[in-house]
């Protein structure tokens, strides 16, 4: 008996440890009644309107922010946000699809409150399906009105351009050119050295196929016809056409843009394509889930990121991005790094509508019937 | 001598099991190894039967020396006390299975195999499994496979001691039944004196990996060379008949 | 007079209300081991019934169904070719390192078993890429070494990783096997003129063949199950298991990901009906030898062929494994320039920017559910087994499904059963620990049940004669006689809690992160050298833990002999 006694013992312990440390993270978080005096920034830019409005909520946010991103590196953004509010924030990295599907299964009980990046056809699909809380404030008025839902429900944050990524090395002993663009991704001779992601997966290759359809019209599926035969395969990861081409196991990956990409120049032997024929894109999201927890600080973060446009900055610089810019015109200090006439044109609503089919159309192809060719 | 064994040693993690044996078997002999348990009988047995390989001294089959010779080509073969019978067989697979080593087509082989099995009277259970049939059975299996390779000399190591009382009284006489009618050379190993003093032509009783004496039941019994001996085997009456086997014991 | 009557008077009263307890704590014990299984497993698994034939408007449907089987046939087809391949490949590679390590003596047996169990440890996806930089179109032995240049994103590729990785609790099964055979038939066989050679083919395989035809159903069902492997290197091929993950990340069709699941059921009912019967002709081949001794002395090199090939099929795997280890553990030193590698030590450094709580963390949820997973699963083999408990097939089937679902869907199930009041427990850690502990409950069970099956029930009997009741006779007896098996049931649940991450990703909470997540972020991202450096650090503390746990069992299985 006395065994099982202490087993028992044990098995209390160890549980009471873990609900333990649950409850420390909860108790540490400062006094919320701090939050208002912290809360200087906003004033500066915003209205009075706008500090009105946001005064009676302020004394109500405490507590956990829980947020799903796409990635880890918004850590000193939200440090920012904890200062000023007194919300103590949790990170938890997901890609849109693992969000989306988990929203769906939690039948209305989400268990993050602000959803923090990802492709905006997946916020639009939420949004659809009623899982998302809108969020009102005057400052969204700012933002250029494809960045913004109508009612509230989502908000861009960003932009994220897609290119190529070629490998210099691969190509010169291929002895092939680089592809300069769309067009030249269809030539015989790339044939299975071509990696981009499953559309289904990964937002930004869901934007090239989307964005090239929008731009040829009919003759587009006849295109992805074509560049899947040059295909090697489709990557289960947005990460993956950038992965292979810099271990130099193929030439080209279709991958996102951004300074981090190109960072990969000084370490590995692969430049960087802008095709010169368009650059598809896509808008990032934020927005908050209905029913959420702690709903009021994820609604509280929205407006005040966009509210301030220092916040805004700072999230530019921690992303090392300048998409801001194109969502929020006004604002200075951000400069893009790249022309935005290079831009395609799209009309995003057409992203969440035609997911579905176009992913439809799109799976058989991706399967190895197409590679025993 | 048929069988010699001289001067073998053998110890395990430097405790000697057996030391200094030396004795000899004749030709259609029945020796008994007698002795209790831990006393170095098995690992005798062991050694004869190739299992273990002695660290000194040599063992000596009909002239041969057959001291390092791997049990599959020693002719020598064990009735273990588990039988050692293969479950996934028949009882005639079982029997013919050392028949296949020695050039035996499958006619021939099955032929003889049903000779041996009427022998042990197990000739109607020829296809049964091994699971299907009783212990006592079981044993018969395992003697008949033994002997069906018609071994220079047959080792049997506690082979009656799975059986109940009546069974073992009886598989007994059998045994030297067939000792007697297939003229095999065997050695036996028991720690029970009834058994021993009933089968044996010869008795060699050990302990602590000594030979203590070795004789006739009758020398063994009467004129005990050690007070150990005369412990172990005086608890009982013997009536002995004329040709100095065992009659009748008298328990106490 | 009267005093004497009066305390045997007491002592009988508190004998009854002994005995009265003692009933009652059985029944709740029985009641919380069953409830378990039907909460936490039946429960989410009709959820994701449920959820198969929900249409788009809330009514009833088949449609997924039929789109499954229109639209995925070469999937499934994949499964199967997939998983055929990898029982059979698995099943050789096993048997090889299991008849090595059996006939190995002292030590070359303890170094076969120490690379074995550390073999289990491997993490997952880590293996898979360290594949891919091994063997990869610019891999290190391909490309480097041999100047191949291949594709290895195809289904032989899967093939191979499954095997690699199954191998190891395979040949660990099938060396418990071996250690079971009758030590006396195989001397006997010997006995009888048999060659080592005759006596592999004629005695040694026979008798493992219903072991062996657990191997490849135990593979079988694995690989059906399995998901990461042909997600990283399968290349254009998609199996069903893979298919059902990119239903959930990709298209968050729940609807449809959950007819893919049912799918992988069928084949798990069939699956525990079949291995229920092979175990039972398996132990009956096997069992009930009093002479085994551990150790095969049956020298491999004079095997012929099949002896040969075992040897060389362990050496291959042997390398193989160390050199996917080498290779992880290396890769989170390297720094590659343009080409040049470098000497680094930057990964390491990342680490500390994540932290010790979710190393921390994880250790203490693993150790939660090895403690109350072994406990849980040797009450549930014991009263599977060895009590009369209504139903008992219906519950061991139950139990045995985790094994066959893909980690993802197990970890659906859990959201759509518990996000609702009463049973709201989504955001908690519990969630995460029971999902932990039931996914791997299929395995412990059945280590469990395997040690049982060696115990005499006279046993048990003797104790109840004695006057135990019930729970005394589970504490007193059955407990302590199932050492060996509650150990490898530690051992197992710590290692799996410690390294799967397929369910936990969507019930993990933002504010308690788990070591494994924080791994397969990174390979997720690209970061394959955090993901090595991480790898490394939970293989380290799961074989440290091991290595203790080993210790303390010699220690204490000394003490106990003396």
């Amino acid at each position: 008996m006395k065994k099982i006694t202490a087993l028992l013992l044990v098995l209390v312990m160890a549980l009471g440890l873990s609900v333990g440390c649950a409850q420390q993270e909860v108790n540490t978080q400062p006094d919320p009644t701090e939050a208002p005096a912290a809360t200087e920034a906003p004033v500066a830019e915003a209205t009075p309107e706008v500090v009105a409005s946001a005064e009676p909520e302020k004394p109500e946010l405490s507590g956990t922010m829980k947020v799903v991103a796409t990635g880890d590196v918004y850590g000193p953004l939200f440090e920012e946000f904890t200062k000023d509010t007194g919300v103590t924030v949790e990170v938890l990295s997901m890609s849109s699809g693992e969000v989306l599907s988990k929203l769906r299964a939690e039948g209305g009980t989400p268990s993050a409150d602000l959803w923090f990046g990802g492709g905006i056809d997946a916020f639009m699909s939420a949004a659809d399906d009623g899982l998302l809380e809108p969020v009102v404030f005057d400052a969204a008025n700012d933002l250029a009105p494809e960045f913004r839902n109508a009612d509230g429900y989502w908000y861009s944050k960003g932009i994220t351009i897609v290119g190529f990524l070629v490998n210099d090395g691969l190509l010169e002993e291929l002895k092939l050119d680089k592809p300069a663009s769309w067009d030249d991704l269809t030539k015989e001779e790339y044939k299975g050295e071509i990696v981009m992601s499953n559309p289904a997966v990964s937002g930004t290759n869901y934007a090239v196929v989307n964005a090239l359809l929008q731009a040829k019209g009919d003759a587009g599926w006849d295109y992805f016809e074509k560049l899947n035969e040059n295909i090697a395969y489709y990557g289960r990861r947005g990460s993956d056409p950038k992965n292979k081409v810099t271990a130099d196991e193929f030439a080209i990956g279709i991958t996102y843009v951004d300074p981090s990409i190109e960072k990969l120049t000084e370490d590995y032997n692969v430049s960087v394509i802008y095709p010169s024929d368009g650059i598809p894109w896509v808008s990032e999201g934020v927005a908050a889930f209905k029913n959420a927890e702690n709903v009021e600080a994820a609604k509280a973060f929205i407006e005040w990121l966009f509210s301030n446009d220092d916040h805004l900055r700072q999230l530019a610089s921690v992303e090392n991005k300048t998409g801001v810019k194109i969502i929020k015109p006004s604002i200075e200090g951000v400069e893009l790094t790249y022309d935005a006439s290079i831009l395609m044109d799209e009309d995003l609503s057409l992203f969440g509508k035609q997911r579905e089919e176009i992913l439809a159309r799109f799976e058989p192809m991706m399967g190895d019937k197409a590679a025993q060719e | 001598m048929y069988l010699e064994l001289e001067k073998l040693n053998k110890s395990f993690d430097g405790k000697s099991a057996v030391c200094d044996l030396s004795l000899g078997v004749e030709r259609g002999e029945l020796l008994c190894i007698l002795g209790s348990s831990g006393c170095g009988k098995t690992t005798t047995l062991n050694m004869i039967g190739g299992f273990l390989a002695p660290d000194s001294g040599t063992i000596l089959l009909d002239g041969q020396d057959v001291t390092n010779m791997p049990p599959e080509r020693r002719p020598v073969s064990t009735v273990f006390q588990s039988y050692g019978l293969f479950p996934h067989m028949t009882v005639l697979e079982n029997v013919t299975y050392g028949l296949k080593f020695r050039r035996y087509n499958r006619a021939q082989a099955r032929e003889k195999g049903m000779k041996y099995l009427e022998l042990v009277g197990l000739a109607d259970r020829a296809n049964a499994h091994i699971h299907e049939i009783s212990g006592g059975q079981q044993q018969r299996v395992a003697l008949a496979r033994s002997l069906i390779v018609e071994p220079k000399l047959c080792l049997l190591d506690e082979p009656l001691s799975n059986l109940d009382a009546a069974l073992r009284a009886r598989m007994r006489g059998e045994l030297k039944r067939l000792q007697r009618e297939l003229d095999i050379t065997m050695v036996f190993v028991t720690h029970d004196q009834e058994e021993a003093l009933i089968l044996a032509d010869r008795i060699a009783v050990m302990e602590h990996g000594h030979l203590l004496q070795l004789g006739t039941p009758e020398e063994v019994y009467r004129e005990p060379t050690n007070d150990t001996i005369a412990s172990f085997l005086g608890l009982k009456d013997i009536v002995w008949g004329e040709d100095g086997s065992v009659m009748k014991i008298i328990r106490r | 007079m009267t005093a004497a009557s009066k305390s045997t008077n007491k002592r009988a009263c508190k004998n009854a209300l002994f005995r009265i307890k003692e009933r009652a704590g059985d029944t709740v014990v029985l009641c919380v081991l069953l409830g378990g299984v039907l909460l936490f497993i039946l429960w989410p698994m009709l959820c994701i019934a449920l959820r198969s034939f929900r249409a788009a408007d809330g009514g009833f449907t088949l449609e997924a169904y039929s789109n499954v089987l229109s639209k995925y046939g070469t999937s499934i087809r994949n499964s199967v070719v997939v998983g055929i391949c990898t029982a059979i490949c698995t099943t050789i590679l096993s048997l090889s390192a299991a008849l090595t390590c059996a006939t190995r003596r002292s030590w070359g047996r303890t170094l076969c078993m120490i690379l074995l169990t550390a073999a289990m440890v491997a993490p997952p996806f880590v293996s898979s890429l360290a594949y891919i930089q091994l063997y990869g179109r610019r891999g290190w032995i391909t490309y480097r070494l041999l100047g191949l240049s291949w594709n290895p994103y195809n289904l032989a590729g899967v093939v191979a990783m499954q095997s690699l990785s199954f191998t190891p609790l395979n040949a660990l099964f099938l060396l418990g096997v071996l250690d079971k055979l009758d030590a006396d038939s195989l001397r006997s066989a010997r006995d009888l003129g048999a060659k080592p050679s005759a006596i592999l083919r004629d005695i040694v395989l026979p008798l493992m063949r219903p072991g062996l035809l657990v191997s490849m159903l135990l593979s079988f069902v694995r690989s059906l199950a399995d998901y990461g492997t042909p997600v990283i290197i399968g290349g254009r091929s998609v199996t069903l298991a893979a298919e059902v993950y990119l239903q959930v990340i990709g298209y968050s069709n729940l609807e449809k990901s959950s007819a893919m699941n049912m799918f992988l059921l069928v084949p798990s009912i069939l699956f525990f009906f079949i291995y229920r019967a092979l175990m039972r002709r398996s132990d009956k081949l096997t069992a009930g030898s009093r002479s085994a001794q551990g150790g095969l002395s049956l020298p491999l090199t004079r095997c012929g062929s099949v002896g040969w090939l075992a040897l060389i099929g362990s050496g291959l795997f042997f390398v193989l494994t160390l050199l996917q280890y080498g290779c992880v553990l290396l890769s989170g030193f390297l720094k590659s320039k343009k080409g040049v590698y470098s000497f680094t030590l930057d990964h390491w450094n990342e680490l500390w920017s994540i932290g010790a709580s979710p190393v921390v963390r994880s250790v203490v949820y693993a150790l939660i559910v090895a403690v109350v997973g072994t406990l849980f699963a040797a009450l549930f083999a014991y009263y599977m087994d060895r009590r009369r408990v209504p139903g008992r097939a219906f519950f061991d089937c139950i139990a045995t499904m985790p094994y066959m679902l893909p980690g993802t869907c197990f970890g659906i199930g859990y959201i759509l059963a518990f996000n609702h009041a009463p049973l709201k427990l989504t955001g908690t850690s519990i969630i995460v620990l029971a999902n932990m502990l039931f996914k791997q409950l299929p395995t412990s069970a059945k280590i469990c049940s395997a040690t049982l099956a060696q115990l005499q029930p006279a046993q048990e009997r003797s104790a109840q004669d004695l006057g135990a009741g019930r729970l005394a006779v589970i504490r007193d007896v059955v407990l302590p006689n199932m050492r060996p098996a509650l150990l490898s049931c530690f051992v197992y649940n710590f290692t799996s809690s410690m390294t799967t991450a397929g369910a936990i990703i969507f019930l993990i909470d933002p504010s308690r992160q788990l070591a494994v997540f924080r791994l397969f972020d990174a390979v997720y991202r690209g970061d394959y050298a955090l993901a090595s450096v991480l790898a490394s650090v939970i293989t380290a503390i799961v074989l440290a833990v091991e290595g203790l746990v080993w210790l303390l069992s010699r220690k204490e299985g000394k003490r106990r002999v003396s």
